[in-house]
């Protein structure tokens, strides 16, 4: 009876105001808004269109910056080290972590305890909770050249594969994404298996009913049901993958011979190393739009997939 | 509405306000500006048992003694903290007034040229500074109006040396029966016993400045002053596909092929470098005088030091500088505390606590591996003999070689492309400084 009596006034109200009054609720979130991103934004983008060494008057040397960037290698190479940044941070991870999700929630808890479930749940996400300079420089340690994984290839008796992992250009970029991976596989798991909570578990024991295997099962239910999950994974863990700096600063510092170069770390090389803040800007910015596209497509495609949901 | 714009207008008044005290409090002058201040504000980041951090606590003492009713306001900073924000803190009104500060073109030479730093060019010479620093030791301290470091004013003090030498480790010499090596010959054959007995005769760390610095003191074996002038001064342009560079890198190369240096220490870091000597897991070390005061903590094995053999020429310079900055409110007690951290007694207290004083009395130190630190520190300033590092010419250099030399220690790349890898970021660097 509330409900009735509450929803009449909705579009009264609006009509009488026109939704202008609403205005005012944004406003704490327009002013932060314009002072936590909107200013930096701006200034980043002035900057970007100058010289300047972080001291004394910048000088306007229009679009200067971004000429040189797009002629730049090191500007390139970063960015080619970004796809495989993308696979080890959203698509091995993603694929991985919604089997392993699957099998946790439809497997392990079943058979064994959900409790069991839970603590490998929790195991898996336990490197989402250290701090990524923390694991980076364990994993530093591990992969040095007397680090313990050159000492359990030799415990194994696989002690010619040793190798200075990290040290050399072409398994550099492989050694940063295999940490990677495993700092972000947490991330999905968790994600997935809240998602599969809210499946009902009707349509499973219906499908099961009906003579449907695990993997029948995991294709038509799983996946159908957890997509908007996948959408929010992908796409978080693809802004995560494109600005990614943490690891590459303590793992690698961009090298050997940038081998393990990203467009963050160039920017921050480029700002603070090289003091050359313009030009660091221009590669931010570029960084920046980037994502915002990035963003803008997967938000798109997500609205897309719920439209065609709906109309189903 | 009225409201807001009174409130708009207060505002604006009181920011106009705050700007004009704040340009009342900090304009450059004389040496007695500032004497009648209650406040000195000091940040500095060594260490607080570091031979400076030691020296400059006993220097705070003094001060306070001789300036009853001032306050020493001392905050300890993190050296990325200044690094990376000094720019910034000097700009505005909350800077310090006295500050250990970075030495070089990119620092010290970059605040200067921006007016960040007062002139202490009248104040050194009243007080006799200069003549307490050898030349070399003066070319940090002295910024040309486009902030390259060499001569123009002086914007820095230092109290402090470095330097690069070959630090080995007297029981494992004894055991392979090798004899300490006086010239570069018997460096080599030293090194190829070592190589011989399956012992990497000296420990490198690519992933950080080591490597760069062996590089340098390789080269530095086949250069002269007017090499280390050009390069790091810029008075004319470097061939890098000539020697010194040229040796430098060839010579390193060899050191990989020959053993001296292991192959797969392209991703070690120079603490890795450290342990492994204090360790006793290698011979030898080429690196600087601040290691020396950890040696003498942690190592078990007996150890010692000697210049690189053959070298005239080594890395090395004046520590970092005391600054102050423009807007100092305190410059003449900023003025008297440098003058107290030059006196005997402080640089002994430098001395005696494993570091390297610039204007110590030799007769006070009373420890003999101080006291060699200090003799071979004094050899090479003597000599007109530090060069400096090879990082030093362009921002962001250091990484620039940190990735040359990792190419040489993996084998990836040959010396010659490894010398236009780094020839380039140079020129590019000195052509953004001098626009030339």
């Amino acid at each position: 009876m509330a409900l009735t009596e509450i929803e009449p006034a909705k579009p009264r109200r609006k009509r009488r105001g026109g939704g202008a009054g609403y205005w005012l609720y944004l406003l704490p979130g327009a002013v932060l808004f314009i002072l936590v991103i909107g200013a930096p934004l701006a200034g980043t983008l002035y900057l970007s269109l100058t010289k300047w060494s972080g001291v004394g008057d910048p000088t306007f040397i229009g679009f200067d910056n971004y000429t040189r960037l797009f002629q730049d290698e090191v500007f390139w190479t970063s960015f080619k080290n970004t796809l495989a940044m993308i696979v080890a941070m959203v698509v091995v991870p993603t694929l991985l972590g919604l089997l392993l999700a699957a099998v946790l929630f439809d497997v392990i808890a079943r058979r064994f305890k959900p409790r069991t479930a839970a603590a490998l749940r929790a195991a898996f996400y336990l490197p989402q909770v250290l701090p990524v300079v923390v694991a980076g420089i364990v994993w530093g340690w591990i992969l040095r050249p007397d680090g313990a994984f050159n000492s359990l290839l030799d415990s194994i008796g696989l002690g010619a594969l040793r190798h200075d992992w990290l040290g050399d250009p072409h398994t550099a970029l492989p050694s940063v994404m295999a940490v990677m991976i495993w700092v972000q596989i947490g991330y999905p798991i968790v994600v997935f298996m809240a998602a599969l909570q809210r499946v009902d578990p009707e349509l499973y024991e219906a499908a099961e009913v009906d003579g449907a295997n695990w993997w029948h099962r995991f294709r038509s239910i799983t996946l159908a049901q957890i997509r908007p999950e996948t959408f929010v994974v992908a796409l978080t863990c693809t802004i995560a993958a494109l600005k990614v700096f943490g690891p590459v600063f303590a793992l690698t510092r961009g090298g050997p011979e940038n081998a393990t170069n990203v467009p963050s770390y160039f920017a921050y090389f480029t700002f603070f190393k090289k003091l050359q803040v313009g030009y660091g800007s221009a590669i931010s910015t570029v960084l920046t739009l980037i994502i915002v596209v990035v963003a803008a497509v997967f938000i798109w495609l997500q609205y897309r997939s719920e439209r065609q949901d709906r109309e189903v | 509405m009225g409201r807001f714009r009174k409130l708009g207008v207060a505002v604006v008044l009181a920011a106009i306000a705050g700007t004009t005290l704040a340009a009342c409090g900090g304009d450059g002058g004389g040496g007695s500006e500032g004497s009648d201040a209650k406040v000195l504000k000091l940040w500095h980041y060594e260490s607080d048992n570091s031979a400076m951090g030691i020296a400059w606590d006993k220097a705070i003492e003094i001060f306070k003694t001789e300036h009853p009713g001032v306050e020493v306001q001392f905050e300890r900073k993190a050296f990325e903290q200044i690094q990376q924000n000094a720019g910034m803190i000097l700009n505005s009104t909350e800077g310090p007034d006295i500050m250990e500060y970075n030495k070089g073109n990119a620092t010290a030479g970059l605040l200067s040229s921006q007016g960040l730093l007062t002139d202490l060019t009248a104040e050194t010479e009243k007080r006799g500074w200069d003549k307490k620093l050898s030349p070399s030791l003066q070319t940090t301290a002295r910024y040309s109006d486009k902030g390259v470091m060499g001569d123009g004013n002086w914007y820095g003090i230092p109290n402090y040396g470095e330097y690069v030498m070959v630090y080995y480790n007297k029981d494992l010499f004894d055991k392979n029966g090798v004899a300490v090596p006086t010239t570069y010959d018997e460096f080599t054959k030293a090194m190829d016993t070592f190589v011989a007995k399956g012992i990497t005769p000296l420990a490198e760390a690519g992933a950080e400045y080591p490597a760069g610095q062996l590089f340098y003191q390789l080269a530095l074996a086949k250069a002269d002053r007017s090499f280390v002038d050009n390069y790091q001064l810029y008075k004319n342009p470097v061939d890098f596909k000539a020697d010194p560079l040229k040796a430098g890198a060839q010579a390193f190369a060899d050191y990989v092929a020959k053993g001296y240096v292991a192959k797969d220490s392209a991703s070690l870091k120079a603490e890795d470098m450290g342990t492994a000597f204090i360790s006793g897991k290698v011979p030898m070390i080429v690196s600087g005088s601040w290691w020396y005061g950890r040696f003498k903590d942690e190592m078990k094995a007996n150890w010692d030091s000697f210049l690189f053999p053959g070298n005239k020429l080594n890395a090395g310079s004046s520590g970092n500088l005391w600054v102050v900055p423009t807007s100092s409110k305190a410059k003449s007690l900023a003025y008297d505390f440098i003058d107290i951290t030059m006196r005997p007694e402080i640089q002994a207290l430098i001395g005696n606590n494993g570091g390297v004083p610039v204007a110590a009395d030799a007769s006070q130190i009373t420890d003999p591996k101080n006291k060699k630190l200090i003799e071979n520190f004094n050899t090479v300033s003597q000599q007109d003999g530090l060069a400096f590092y090879p990082d030093w010419p362009v921002p962001g250099y250091y990484d620039v070689l940190v990735s040359g030399f990792q190419s040489l220690i993996n084998g990836s790349k040959t010396p010659d492309q490894v010398l236009d890898a780094i020839a380039k970021p140079y020129s590019d660097g000195v052509k953004e400084i001098t626009g030339k």
